[in-house]
């Protein structure tokens, strides 16, 4: 096998030559670059590196100050299967190979670092990296797609840096240890991470290679958190109109062309230098934010996954983070280099140039030049696209995987690692003991498992002003299964406005609500599922003075109604039950138009001024008409000079109608218009009073929800929903009661006897007998025993008694009620007992030779005793 | 109940009796007051009320035209009548009273609501017109007849009827009968009907029912055939080539010519005639569907003319709108700012300010409105040489092709005379075909004769031919021209309308300022 490979290489040593030649210029060319920048400040060097370890040492301990490195003497290794331990003859051939594949490699790259091929595993036995990976399909849905299985390792697993940040590790542990310990590098992550998107059908690669700081450090303090970018918004493009034959010419523009061109001019200069100041402050601010110049820049050494396009519908390539669950196109300016890259299958070197990152390396993994493979036969089938790989490239599923290959030199030997299992608790969890903070560019997330936190906070998201993350600008909380339907808490700490989100089925309808304090009567927006009301109220807005609400589909067509307040009259009563409501000023009624009713009878706005006592109305424009007709009251009751009272008059009522109409002029209509306007002023009045009665009541219910906050379980988690689990365990215990009766019933009796004997021994027939009788006797014995007992404990009940009744007679003169209360009490029950007592002694008597003989027929019929001729009994 | 009244003198309804019982059942207490100072016109009455007053006829209702609720009960009336002009009627109760046959009733379209309890009648018809008819109460009457129920199958909305105490009502079957044949019914003489005795009643009458919807459905479809042959006549009739898409010009042609029909039983003669018959109706076929579609082009053109000056309009209302919305916030602060001003020449000077305004915005409003107009009949101007551009193009395409007409008329006429004059020729020799009818032998006496019969053919022939195209140019040039009319009429009218409406609005604004300078100096 080895002479073939030899022979391969042969063929290939031109090109391969030239190629390694190519990459070695290019890597003196990277290298030499930073060695430049070292030697610069050599004097510098040692100190920036220990201050680098001591900012990184910091940075890395998001979980307390536990050890983070990952060291063998914490694992218990002993309770690993035997392919953890030891190698199978197969793995030794591979390892073989692989030696002698990266001996070839060393001599003729002699300037390329060493290859990362079998690290140890956590038995210090040497494993190839490709048997590391266990491709697995996870039993959860949610880990189906990409972007959902690389959050979950990122959340799962706790990242320790690697020893030696320039090398790749000497161990790579089993992703099940890696599991069980939550914790583990680079590698660990995408070994992972690779192992599960190869399970769930993707094309993907771990990837060896050079990161900048940023990643290596899962630092994300330079990057926006993806949930503070606002979606752009889409501009509509707005769609030309042809004008029509007979659309008519727009006046004359009477403008000076000329005047409307400077201005334009002045404006622009105006705009440009406005635009050149903002770019300046802006690229001030890059300035600033622009990290200090990494001086192992291009040294570091990560691993992350890379995803090829063609399987699960992947439009084109791209890797994955481990670390940050995020993806990168294959161009970002954060991977700095590949090494190598494997799959469960092969593995792969680089041999192309990494000197402008990664922008320009080319995927192709069937090409030798780009990429020289390490086993022949499984090689990646991109470069000759013929029909029968590509099929067998479709089929290649995890359960197939040994189906083919059957003409290739060497198959990759089965993974070492066991199936990959995580525990649906740990699933729920996610992040160790539930809980994660990861800290962005000016803002910080922290995530919690669901029903951690008691009030239902699942993540919080902090955004800051600065960079260095003091002044902070808004905090926003996500929540989950609250009672009260609670789904997002926004805190504009500027501004002090408190923002909170619903989901349906909150018992007011709430939807928004959005506020500075919880005291009544202040500036507050409230907005409510509109559907799942019955006055379909959409808005309310409240200030100091004012309340406006805004409705929606009502068959009144109201669609606004806008309330003014007076300054609270002070009552002199102390009666603190009665509600003081604010005295209403004004109120404003808007409605859509009544399609059953001609405009001039339709109102479109009426105006309760309460205190001037004047109603105005203003009705509908009519289609064809420019102004709307418009009717005020004035409903001051007057009495004339002869005292009668004045019902009504020509002046109570001013009107403008836009087309004069004959009965409107009439007192009579204009009374009843009034008199039916008065009537529902005072209906807008109450319905006024009652939406404040309704802030009340929300505002009343909200705090105690805050204070309360239940977690609503779904009937469906057998866990947490403590009804079931109640009931569950009753019939466990159930279960377990009749477990023991059971037991009891085949209660040996013959045991204590049988004990004395020697073991095995067989029994003789006088032993036997023996037996028999002296369990009998026994028995018998406890019969009476018990029968004593409870002819004992019947007499000291009655002496007892009898004392006590001597000592009431004598005492019976003296004796307060509450004595004689007791005594009599204490009686009853003695009596009580006593017969019970009685009872259960007639009873025994009853059943005790019962029993006997019970025990005497169970014991004749014990095969153990043999078969004890009855004429001894 | 007429024993109550025995003693009272049987009366007519006259304005005496209506002024009382208008005031009597008008509005009480302050509206009453306040209706009584102003008196109460018949027409704004909706409701009255005239039962137990002894009335004999119905009469000197004609004023309440918005009446919608009129009770008539327990009178003596014999007759309906006199209830024609109350068309918005939608409750008539005509109970306990002596009316023998229905009628009168045929302009109350909106009607939903009528009693005919404890009369004399005894066939229910002349109720066709009530189509929105709910309840019919015909109880304690003289209906004899099953057949009368299925004439009320044509109330579609009919709910609520009641029948007890009628001939009818004693027959057996009476109950299933109605239940079967009025299926929508709910309620039958004062109880609702069960779905039970529905599904029962349907069962028994299921076959005659069966037939009478077969009937039913068959006369429908004719009527709707009906309909829509008629609408289709009437499309070709706007685009003025109605009967053209056949031979009907042609038979007409030969309608009233003797002569013709007699020479066409010459030899030769029906060929020709066939040949001739079949150019002239491709021709006719031609104008037709040329009809049609200069038709389907006017139409566009007059509808995007209407929906270009809509929108124009509108347009302009909503600049008017907005400028007069504006105006009115402003105009709403400086007043309730001149209300509270308390300096004399500070007032006066705002009230100054406040008409400038007022005048200003007049300006503005105005000027809007003459530009619309102005723009307005440019385009109209544009549309009318338009239009007229299309008329006169089909004119004359349709003349030429009535021309071909003629030519084809002509080229008849001249084969028809030479077969004339060649068997006039075989008359002269006397080898005449024996078949020839008597009649048409008369004609063959002499050559003036025969051309004289030829040409009167030929002249009947262009005289029709001339006739339609006459009529055709005649009615779509009027059309034309009152289209034209019709729409510089609109044009002036809404000018004059809007320019009213601002007028009004304006005078309206400066009357309440005015009013407001007045109050001030009172106070």
């Amino acid at each position: 096998m080895e002479v073939l490979r030899e022979k391969v290489e042969e063929e290939e040593a031109a090109e391969r030559e030239e190629a390694a030649e190519r990459a070695e210029r290019a890597r003196t060319e990277k290298m030499t670059r930073p060695v430049e920048v070292r030697k610069e400040e050599t004097t510098l060097t040692q100190e920036t590196l220990r201050d680098l370890e001591k900012k990184l040492s910091e940075i890395q301990i998001p979980v307390s100050a536990e050890l983070p490195a990952f060291t063998k003497d914490t694992i218990d290794i002993s309770m690993l299967p035997v392919s953890y331990k030891t190698n199978t003859p197969k793995e030794e051939q591979l390892l073989q190979l692989a030696d002698n594949f990266s001996r070839q490699y060393s001599h003729l790259c002699p300037d390329r670092v060493p290859l990362f091929l079998h690290p140890l595993n956590e038995c210090e036995v040497p494993k190839f990296v490709s048997t590391t990976l266990r491709p697995t399909l996870m039993p959860y849905p949610e880990l189906y797609n990409w972007d959902s299985c690389a959050e979950f390792v990122s959340d799962f697993l706790t990242m320790v840096p690697l020893p030696d940040p320039l090398k790749p590790p000497s161990h790579l542990y089993s992703s099940t240890t890696v599991l069980k310990y939550q914790k583990g590098n680079c590698f660990d992550f995408s070994t992972l991470l690779c192992s599960m998107l190869i399970g769930s059908g993707y094309d993907a690669y771990c990837v060896n290679g050079y990161g900048s700081q940023d990643l290596c450090h899962m630092d994300l303090t330079r990057e926006v958190c993806p949930l503070t970018v606002k979606p752009k918004e889409t501009i509509k493009r707005e769609e030309k109109v042809l004008p029509k034959k007979y659309t008519i010419r727009p006046p004359r523009d009477l403008c000076s062309r000329f005047e409307q061109e400077q201005e334009m001019k002045r404006q622009q200069e105006i705009r440009a230098q406005e635009e050149k100041r903002l770019k300046e402050e802006e690229e001030r601010l890059m300035e600033a934010e622009k990290a200090s110049p990494d001086a192992l820049h291009g040294l570091r050494v990560h691993s992350w996954v890379l995803v090829l396009s063609g399987k699960r519908e992947v439009p084109e390539n791209f890797f994955i983070d481990p670390f940050t669950a995020r993806s990168y196109s294959t161009q970002d300016e954060h991977f700095l280099g590949i090494e190598s890259l494997w799959n469960h299958r092969n593995y792969w070197i680089n041999m192309q140039d990494c000197w402008n990152c990664c922008k320009d390396l080319i995927f192709d993994l069937g090409d030798p030049v780009r990429w020289e493979y390490m086993l022949l036969g499984t090689d990646k089938p991109e470069l000759s696209l013929t029909e029968d790989d590509s099929g067998i490239n479709d089929e290649d599923d995890v359960e197939n995987l040994d189906k083919q290959d059957e003409d290739k030199s060497f198959d990759m030997p089965h993974s070492w690692v066991e199936q990959i299992e995580i525990s649906p608790e740990a699933f729920e969890t996610r992040c160790p003991n539930g809980q994660k903070v990861i800290q962005y560019k000016r803002a910080k997330l922290e995530k919690w498992a669901p029903y951690l936190n008691r009030n239902g906070l699942v993540s919080r998201l902090t955004t800051y002003e600065d960079l260095a993350c003091t002044n902070i600008l808004e905090i926003k909380e996500w929540y989950q299964n609250r009672e009260d339907m609670l789904e997002l808490k926004h805190i504009n700490k500027t501004t002090d406005l408190k923002t909170d989100y619903f989901k349906p089925g909150h018992p007011h309808a709430l939807r928004v609500h959005s506020y500075k304090s919880m005291q009544p009567e202040m500036d507050r927006v409230i907005e409510f599922y509109e559907t799942a009301r019955v006055d379909g109220l959409i808005k309310r807005e409240e200030t100091p003075e004012t309340m406006t609400e805004y409705y929606q589909g009502r068959s009144d067509f109201l669609f606004y109604r806008h309330a003014d307040f007076g300054p609270r009259v002070k009552k002199l009563t102390l009666s603190s039950t009665e509600s003081n409501p604010r005295p209403i000023v004004k109120i404003t009624e808007q409605f859509f138009r009544n399609p059953a009713k001609p405009a001039e009878e339709d109102v479109a706005e009426r105006v309760f001024l309460v205190t001037e006592e004047r109603i105005q109305l203003r009705y509908h424009c009519r289609e064809d008409h420019i102004t709307a007709s418009k009717r005020e009251f004035l409903r001051r009751s007057e009495v004339d000079s002869k005292g009668n009272k004045i019902i009504m008059t020509p002046d109570m009522c001013v009107t403008f109608e836009v087309e004069p109409m004959e009965h409107t002029k009439k007192l009579l209509y204009q009374y009843e218009t009034l008199m039916h306007l008065k009537k529902e002023e005072k209906l807008s009045r109450h319905q006024v009073w009652e939406s404040e009665l309704e802030v009340l009541e929300i505002l009343k219910l909200r705090e105690e929800e805050e204070e309360v906050h239940t977690l609503t379980v779904s009937i469906y988690d057998t866990k947490r929903n403590e009804k079931s689990k109640e009931y569950r365990e009753a019939m466990e215990r159930v279960m377990h009661e009749e477990h023991l009766r059971q037991m009891e019933t085949q209660l040996d009796y013959l045991a204590p006897f049988l004990v004395q004997l020697a073991p095995g021994e067989k029994l003789t027939r006088w032993q036997a007998v023996r037996l028999k009788d002296e369990c009998l006797s026994d028995f018998k014995q406890r019969l009476i025993n018990k029968a004593n007992l409870i002819q004992a404990r019947f007499e000291k009940e009655t002496q007892e008694l009898q004392k006590k009744q001597q000592w009431y007679q004598e005492n019976q003169v003296t004796l307060t009620p509450e004595d004689e209360d007791q005594y009599l009490s204490y009686c009853s029950q003695a009596m009580f007992r006593i017969r019970i007592l009685e009872q259960r002694l007639n009873r025994h008597k009853e059943l005790a030779p019962l029993k006997y003989l019970a025990l005497e027929e169970k014991l004749h019929k014990d095969p153990r005793l043999g078969e004890l001729p009855k004429m001894f009994t | 109940m007429n024993r109550l009244y025995d003693s009272m003198e049987p009366r007519v309804i006259d304005d005496g009796m209506l002024k009382l019982a208008v005031g009597e059942q008008g509005p009480q207490e302050e509206a009453g007051e306040l209706a009584k100072q102003e008196g109460i016109l018949f027409k704004d009455v909706l409701s009255l009320q005239l039962d137990f007053r002894n009335i004999l006829r119905i009469d000197n209702l004609w004023q309440f035209e918005n009446l919608r609720k009129l009770q008539l009960d327990n009178n003596i009336i014999e007759k309906i009548e006199g209830l024609e002009s109350l068309t918005h009627l939608v409750w008539l109760d005509l109970s306990f009273n002596n009316i023998e046959t229905i009628e009168g009733l045929d302009t109350l379209v909106n009607l939903e609501d009528l009693s005919l309890f404890n009369n004399r009648i005894s066939n229910i018809d002349s109720l066709d017109a009530l189509v929105k008819l709910q309840v019919l109460s015909l109880g304690n009457n003289q209906i004899d007849n099953m057949m009368n129920i299925i004439y009320l199958r044509r109330f579609r909305c009919l709910r609520t009827l009641s029948l007890s105490g009628n001939p009818v009502s004693e027959a057996e079957d009476y109950k299933m009968f109605i239940c079967a044949y009025l299926p929508d019914l709910v309620y039958l003489d004062f109880r609702r009907i069960d779905d039970h005795t529905k599904e029962v009643a349907e069962a028994k009458h299921h076959y005659s029912i069966e037939e009478l919807k077969h009937r039913e459905n068959l006369m429908q479809a004719r009527l709707e055939e009906e309909q829509a042959r008629r609408e289709e006549l009437e499309k070709h009739k706007t685009a003025f080539v109605e009967h053209l898409n056949g031979s009907f010009l042609f038979d007409s042609m030969y309608a009233e010519d003797s002569e013709g029909n007699k020479l066409s039983s010459l030899p030769g003669v029906s060929e020709l005639l066939e040949a001739y018959r079949d150019k002239f109706v491709i021709i006719c076929v031609n104008i037709f569907e040329y009809g049609l579609k200069q038709q389907e082009k006017r139409k566009t053109e007059l509808d995007t003319f209407n929906e270009c000056v809509h929108e124009a309009i509108q347009e302009n209302q909503e600049q008017g709108k907005r400028k007069i919305a504006k105006f009115e916030e402003k105009h709403l602060m400086s007043l309730s700012a001149i209300r509270e001003e308390l300096e004399m020449p500070n007032i006066e000077k705002m009230i100054l300010e406040c008409s400038a305004d007022i005048s200003e915005l007049f300006d503005a409003l105005m000027t809007l409105e003459m530009q619309l107009v102005e723009q307005l009949e440019e385009t109209i101007n544009m549309f009318e040489r338009n239009i007229v551009d299309l008329v006169g193009l089909f004119i004359e395409n349709v003349q030429s092709l009535m021309a071909q007409c003629r030519d084809l008329e002509n080229h008849h006429h001249e084969k028809l005379l030479e077969i004339s004059i060649s068997t006039l020729e075989k008359a002269v020799k006397g080898d005449l075909d024996e078949d020839l009818s008597e009649d048409v032998r008369a004609l063959f006496v002499d050559k003036d004769t025969i051309v004289n019969a030829v040409g009167a053919s030929h002249d009947i022939h262009l005289l029709k031919i001339d006739n339609r195209e006459d009529e055709l140019v005649t009615r779509i040039n009027s059309w034309c021209t009152r289209l034209v009319d019709k729409i510089h009429r609109d044009e002036i009218m809404r000018n004059r309308k809007r320019v009213k409406e601002i007028n009004l609005y304006i005078d309206h604004m400066k009357s309440e300022l005015d009013n407001l300078e007045y109050s001030d100096i009172l106070d």
